[in-house]
């Protein structure tokens, strides 16, 4: 169903929804733009030329959170998570296709991450596609595009005074009620604002035979000229949207055993307790990072693994680039596999 | 993996049934572990399969990785066998019987009985990572399974003598008819009747007939790189050849990323791995 | 500005004349905001050597990255030169093993700001000491340099190398040394409930991606203590206990081995001020010990050092 939004009317719609969900939506923090929680005053911030700088990922599977209680006499209870039904409003379509491809990796046949899961099923996403793209996004090269309607409830395209809702789900069309439809013109307009956002953004790398050319030269210098300046921080993959590797901790004096965000660019991730270090360098760190996005997703359940969000290219402290580190990627020899 | 309506990350209660030092040098310990709940147990060993793990855990410590060690047929309980590493096999180490212990599992594939059936079974085991072997052993010896499978033959090295494992049943073995075991010890000592040397030097010497047969290899890293072209040499195909694999694991279910093998995952696909399936894997190890 | 062609003709000359084995300095990225730190091993490769005020990373960094024994190039600022020294004074290179072509510096541009006033399509930058010129699709943009440093430039008292082999360029009036103890005045003229809800504010924004930890020349440690198991110094997780913890342990381990270069800052994703902690050290530091890091390649820090007669015996 194709509805009308007045922007002056958002801020009361928003309120509106206080009373049956918690509401997140970009809000300013510091320099830049965080989900957080609407309260009376929140001021929504879309107008950066770029997404939020932590990935709405954050809210499904947060940076910590407890997964087991110790109890008094040596015993162990479930961590309660109370999680009230939620409505992440201005998701952009980049993070809301990386949450349905880590559902693939969470919510599996024999194991299902039961937080993970709870929290999926009690939120409405309402999508913000990309009307004026960002300048490090690529989204359209891996597969996706600036109004991909993966795993969104609603999408919404800016029209300048309004937003064009296209309710793509029974719980965001219930969202919406009560909203004008939109006219056949409207929808046409709002389909070349659509267009054009997808026309604008260059193809950053050719991604044919790329799993090909990263598998086999798994030996390659290549790796050693692509990480040399990588520091070793955590900054690509936390604030990647597909990024989901976690650690367990038992925190003693909080008597939890809790998951944190990890990272296989630090060097204990892998590290034994024998000592022995299966990723001893930067080398087959930034390896592991690039073939896993480009090669084991793949292997695993055929997309990619990158929705070409951007934010690696943005924050890297030491400006590394991943459409770069793919572009030379390419140069490298191959065989073709006649294999299947 | 226990389906009693709680989280996967939510250990099982257990309590020590048995806690002893398995070699002289006091750096492996054994630990039997029973089940506090009856819907526990069964889950367990509904589920069981030999060539699969456990977490272990100590509140507080976190939780260990432990190939389990005892057959189904054995009782109502599970054995592990663990070296004194980091602060978790520690804290094992310190266990008595009585204690309180928590444990997540079975967890991975464990070793393809069906696909062995009517097979001979080569079991090279070197050190710790017998255990699992162990467990296999038990159960095909088992009189039920054992017409299953023809021939055992079973290779068994460790550093010392002292360090062997489950000496008493390896000594019973040696009674036994109906397999053939092979025992070594790295340097030479007094008294020693077995064979001296690396296991995969063993293994050449033993040459184990490739026909009609498997191997399976659990042993130190270093161990397993050198047997496995060792069996290949002597005309096993890659697709008759397994192994068990370790990596650093948390979570043990397949989602904390940590244990990958290129697109796999030690503690979900794995930990067994055929030396074909290997082949076709990145050497991230 | 620095001259490029004269820095790429020494450069070139010490790899070719086999003075050293690597050059470490900067590229060009993939966008004129971010030139990525480099390492340059032939003469041939030498032509994309950059060196500009958005080259944000101290390289003094990458030393520990590299074998202690390589004959290693590079090109340092004023922090980076007193960075090497103080990586020299704690013995994790030495001074035979290196070779430093030094850059007076006008203060390093924080790419963030530019980005705030212009957006992010930027084609193309330059720069002169008072202005920076930013094109981008919309047309040019004239911004005032001195608006786009980082804070830790604008109070740096030490622009030109002070022991390079060799200096590219005049050397530089240098900063007003004040202007540190200015803006630790003001941080310390607030209440303790006032620093205590800045201190809470800026660490508990931490993603602990310890993006602050790898930028730093002096954190080399083989293992870091929040990667400690046994004991655990603080908590593991994004608690607000376990990010005070991280930030504050942090800056107490660079006393006396910070030279407020401000790449901490820089490298944080989530845009947290660091070096108001550092340079409160660092004032006491000078105030207690008439101490300044990394001025040569000998005096130890004064936590570093103990003698018999200190005033204070260290017994309760």
């Amino acid at each position: 169903m194709n509805l009308i939004l007045e922007k002056h009317a958002l801020p009361d719609l928003l309120q509106s929804w206080r009373g049956n969900y918690d509401v997140y939506l970009p809000q300013k923090m510091e320099r830049f733009s965080h989900f957080m929680p609407l309260t009376d005053n929140s001021v929504l911030v879309t107008h950066e030329p770029h997404n939020t700088r932590i990935s709405p990922k954050a809210l499904f599977l947060p940076m910590t959170e407890a997964l087991v209680k110790f109890t008094r006499f040596g015993g162990y209870e479930d961590a309660q998570q109370v999680i009230q039904p939620r409505i992440i409003f201005a998701i952009r379509p980049c993070d809301a296709q990386a949450v349905q491809l880590l559902d693939t990796s969470f919510i599996q046949e024999a194991y299902t991450d039961p937080l993970w899961l709870e929290r999926r099923e009690k939120t409405i996403t309402v999508g913000l596609g990309c009307h004026e793209p960002c300048q490090t996004g690529f989204c359209t090269t891996v597969g996706y595009g600036p109004f991909n309607k993966a795993d969104l409830d609603v999408l919404l395209t800016d029209m300048g005074d309004a937003y064009l809702v296209e309710t793509l789900s029974k719980a965001g069309e219930d969202c919406f009620q009560g909203l004008p439809c939109a006219s056949d013109e409207f929808v046409e307009q709002a389909l070349i604002v659509q267009r054009n956002a997808h026309d604008q953004m260059p193809v950053a790398f050719e991604t044919e035979n790329l799993k090909e050319k990263l598998e086999q030269n798994f030996n390659s210098d290549y790796w050693e000229t692509v990480s040399q300046s990588c520091l070793g921080c955590g900054v690509c993959t936390f604030l990647c949207p597909t990024c989901f590797c976690f650690d367990i901790v038992d925190e003693t004096q909080r008597r939890e055993r809790v998951r944190n965000w990890d990272t296989c660019m630090f060097r204990t991730y892998s590290l034994e307790a024998s000592g022995h270090n299966p990723r001893p360098s930067k080398v087959e760190r930034t390896r592991q990072r690039l073939s896993h996005k480009f090669v084991y997703w793949l292997d695993q359940v055929n997309q990619i693994g990158c929705t070409g969000c951007g934010r690696c290219v943005r924050y890297c402290p030491v400006g590394l680039d991943i459409r770069a580190m793919l572009r030379q990627a390419q140069t490298l020899p191959f065989e073709v596999s006649h294999a299947g | 993996m226990q389906d009693n309506g709680h989280s996967p990350y939510t250990p099982i209660p257990m309590h020590v049934l048995h806690a002893y030092y398995e070699s002289t040098d006091h750096s492996l310990k054994t630990v039997e572990l029973s089940f506090d709940h009856a819907a526990d147990s069964q889950a367990f060993f509904e589920a069981f399969n030999p060539g699969q793990f456990c977490l272990l855990s100590v509140a507080g410590k976190g939780e260990s990785a432990l190939g389990v060690a005892s057959a189904a047929w054995e009782g109502n309980f599970v054995r592990f066998t663990a070296q004194k590493m980091g602060s978790v096999t520690t804290a094992l180490h310190g266990l008595k019987a009585g204690d309180a212990i928590g444990m997540r599992g079975p967890l991975g594939n464990g070793f393809p009985l069906q696909d062995w059936k009517g097979k001979n079974l080569v079991i090279i085991g070197g050190g710790c990572a017998f255990s699992t072997l162990y467990a296999l052993t038990k159960h095909i010896h088992h009189e039920s399974h054992r017409d299953d499978y023809g021939k055992l033959t079973l290779v068994y090295g460790t550093r010392t003598s002292g360090l062997c494992m489950y000496k008493h049943d390896i000594a019973a073995w040696h009674e036994n008819e109906d397999m053939e075991i092979h025992q070594a010890i790295d340097v030479p000592e007094d008294d020693w009747l077995h064979h001296v040397g690396y296991v995969p030097d063993v293994v050449r010497q033993v040459a184990p007939s490739p026909v009609n047969a498997v191997a399976v290899v659990c042993g130190p890293p270093i161990m397993t790189k050198f047997t496995l072209p060792a069996l290949v040499e002597l005309g096993f195909a890659p697709e008759n050849i397994f192994t068990s694999l370790e990596k650093r694991m948390k979570c043990g279910i397949g989602k904390c990323g940590r244990c990958n093998l290129g697109p796999k995952y030690i503690c979900k696909d794995g930990p067994v791995f055929s030396l074909a399936e290997l082949n076709a894997l990145p050497a991230d190890l | 500005m620095p001259d490029l062609d004269a820095i790429k003709t020494e450069v070139r000359r010490l790899l070719a004349d086999g003075v050293v084995e690597v050059v470490v300095a900067f590229k060009p990225g993939d966008t004129p905001l971010h030139p990525q730190p480099a390492f340059f091993h032939s003469p041939e490769e030498v032509d994309s050597l950059v060196h500009n005020g958005l080259c944000q990373n101290n390289l003094a960094t990458f030393l520990t990255h590299l074998p202690k024994t390589k004959k290693v190039g590079m090109v340092v600022r004023g922090c980076e030169n007193r960075s090497v020294n103080a990586l020299i004074v704690e013995k994790q290179k030495s001074r035979e093993n290196l070779y430093l072509l030094g850059v007076p510096c006008e203060g390093i541009i924080d790419w963030r700001k530019i980005v705030e006033h212009v957006g992010e399509a930027v084609l193309a930058v330059h720069e002169n000491s008072d202005e920076v010129t930013v094109e981008t699709r919309e047309g040019q943009f004239n911004l005032s340099r001195n608006e786009l440093l980082h804070a830790s430039c604008l109070r740096c008292a030490h622009r030109n190398p002070i022991s390079a082999d060799i200096l590219i360029g005049e050397p530089l009036p240098e900063g007003d040394p004040n202007l540190a103890r200015v803006a630790v005045e003001e941080f310390e003229s607030l209440t303790n409930e006032e620093r205590y809800a800045w201190f809470q504010k800026e660490a508990e924004r931490c993603i602990r991606c310890y993006a602050c930890r790898e930028a730093c020349p002096m954190c080399y440690c083989t293992e870091c203590f929040v990667d400690h198991i046994e004991p655990r110094w603080t908590e593991s997780g994004a608690t607000p206990a376990g990010m005070q913890g991280w930030h504050i342990v942090r800056a107490f381990h660079q006393t006396g081995r910070c030279t407020d270069c401000g790449a901490c800052e820089r490298a944080c994703p989530m845009d947290i001020k660091m070096t108001y902690l550092t340079e409160k050290l660092n004032n006491d530091m000078r105030k207690k010990y008439a101490f300044e890091v990394g001025l040569d390649i000998q005096t130890q820090p004064p936590f570093a050092t103990v003698t018999l007669d200190d005033k204070n015996r260290f017994s309760v």
